[in-house]
């Protein structure tokens, strides 16, 4: 294991023992939603990782490169924004996902698009965002959040 | 039907599956090569998914959500800006999940800026989700996305602020004074609100449904319960008097 997982799990274990001594049953209640809601997304997880396998048996690593690489920045990141804002995967799930394609060799500011886009734009959550907040409301948000996830993505490529 | 449902649920395990199969029939050395490289990320994600598990349900059981929700209002500044930062953070769950609770929140008075606060750091920024990041990607590209998004969110909702007003956002008029019902499009079903209170809520079909309204106090208390309890926050209770500063 390396240093940041021991550390995140002396940190989590840490606080399991903290909310026990403080309240066990609030902490066993608690713990009993989050697994109902890790169980449902755990068919899912399987799924894409046993994905990423597929992936790269099939796509050589110099194809990645070739289309997701350094040489390819601003219509790679631009179809990763783009991918984001239409699939609705858990964060999650899309980590080692997008984890397995950089160590591979894609580029960081297309994965940054990716991931920023995936969680904060929604267009297929768009219907039920724009019944709770209205139309004006809804646009601007996935729009500004788009452009944003733009921003960052480039300059995290400027930064590392 | 419950068949289907499963496998709708389970739809990408089934494709999945199904190519392996395949595959195995079909060009055999393939496949073991895709299971050995699948091994890897499945080793990795066992070792980090108990401390999401972990974090998830420490952040439920320590932090006082309540609290926090009471300090939201117009003026509340840059210390609204950063609970409304903090509760999103901490919360579980995928965007969709939150619409209600900034919904709720807008309705007792909460700003528009701090309502974009709350969901865009509902979306991206998860605290139990950084060990997951920092494991497949970094602790450097964690790092700074984190600090980056950060900015970009605050900079969002003093923009949507901007644009947006009170009067574009299609809130309800407040009829009835006491009004308990749940939004079909986010209940789950996992009739865990009929459990506690059969005299309230059954299921239909696989939603649950309202069947009374919470007359005297204690039934309210009590239904208040059931809605922080619900998974997907779909119960909502108005009442007419209930409002924050």
């Amino acid at each position: 294991m390396d240093i940041f997982t021991l550390g995140f799990w002396a940190v989590a274990l840490l606080l399991t023992a903290i909310s026990l001594a403080k309240n066990k049953q609030k902490t066993f209640s608690a713990m009993k939603k989050s697994k109902g809601m890790m169980g449902s997304m755990l068919s899912q997880i399987v799924a894409i990782i046993f994905l990423i396998g597929l992936v790269l048996t099939f796509v050589p690593p110099e194809t990645i490169r070739a289309y997701l690489g350094s040489s390819n920045t601003a219509i790679a990141t631009l179809t990763a924004a783009g991918a984001g804002s239409i699939t609705l995967i858990p964060a999650f799930v899309a980590f080692p996902l997008v984890g397995s394609l950089v160590h591979a060799g894609a580029d960081i500011v297309p994965a940054a698009a990716f991931l920023t886009t995936l969680t904060m734009v929604g267009i297929v959550t768009f219907p039920l965002e724009k019944k709770e907040f209205g139309i004006k409301f809804s646009l601007y948000r996935n729009g500004l959040s788009f452009i944003f996830a733009l921003l960052i993505a480039l300059l995290m490529g400027v930064i590392l | 039907m419950k068949i289907l449902n499963l496998m709708k649920k389970n739809m990408l395990a089934a494709v999945i599956g199904l190519v392996y199969m395949l595959l195995f029939l079909a060009a055999p050395e393939k496949a073991l090569l895709s299971l050995n490289n699948s091994a890897y990320y499945l080793k990795e994600m066992l070792v980090i998914l108990p401390v999401i598990f972990l974090f998830t349900a420490v952040i439920e059981a320590l932090v006082p959500k309540e609290l926090i929700l009471r300090s939201f209002g117009e003026h509340s500044g840059i210390k609204g800006n950063m609970l409304a930062l903090l509760l999103g953070s901490i919360s579980a769950g995928p965007i969709y999940a939150a619409f209600p609770i900034g919904k709720m929140l807008l309705q007792k008075g909460a700003s528009v800026a701090n309502v974009v606060v709350i969901l865009s750091s509902w979306a991206v920024i998860k605290i139990p989700m950084l060990a997951n990041e920092v494991k497949f990607l970094g602790a450097e590209f964690m790092g700074v996305r984190w600090v980056l998004t950060v900015f970009a969110i605050f900079a969002m909702a003093q923009i949507t602020d901007r644009l947006v007003k009170k009067d574009d956002l299609p809130l309800e008029s407040q009829d009835p004074d006491i009004q308990l019902t749940i939004r079909e499009s986010y209940c789950i079903g996992c009739g865990l609100c009929v459990r506690m209170l059969p005299d309230f809520y059954k299921m239909d079909g696989n939603r649950a449904v309202v069947i009374d309204r919470p007359l005297d106090e204690n039934a309210r208390v009590a239904v208040r319960i059931t809605a922080e309890k619900c998974p997907s926050k779909a119960i909502m209770l108005h009442l007419k008097e209930e409002k924050i500063s």
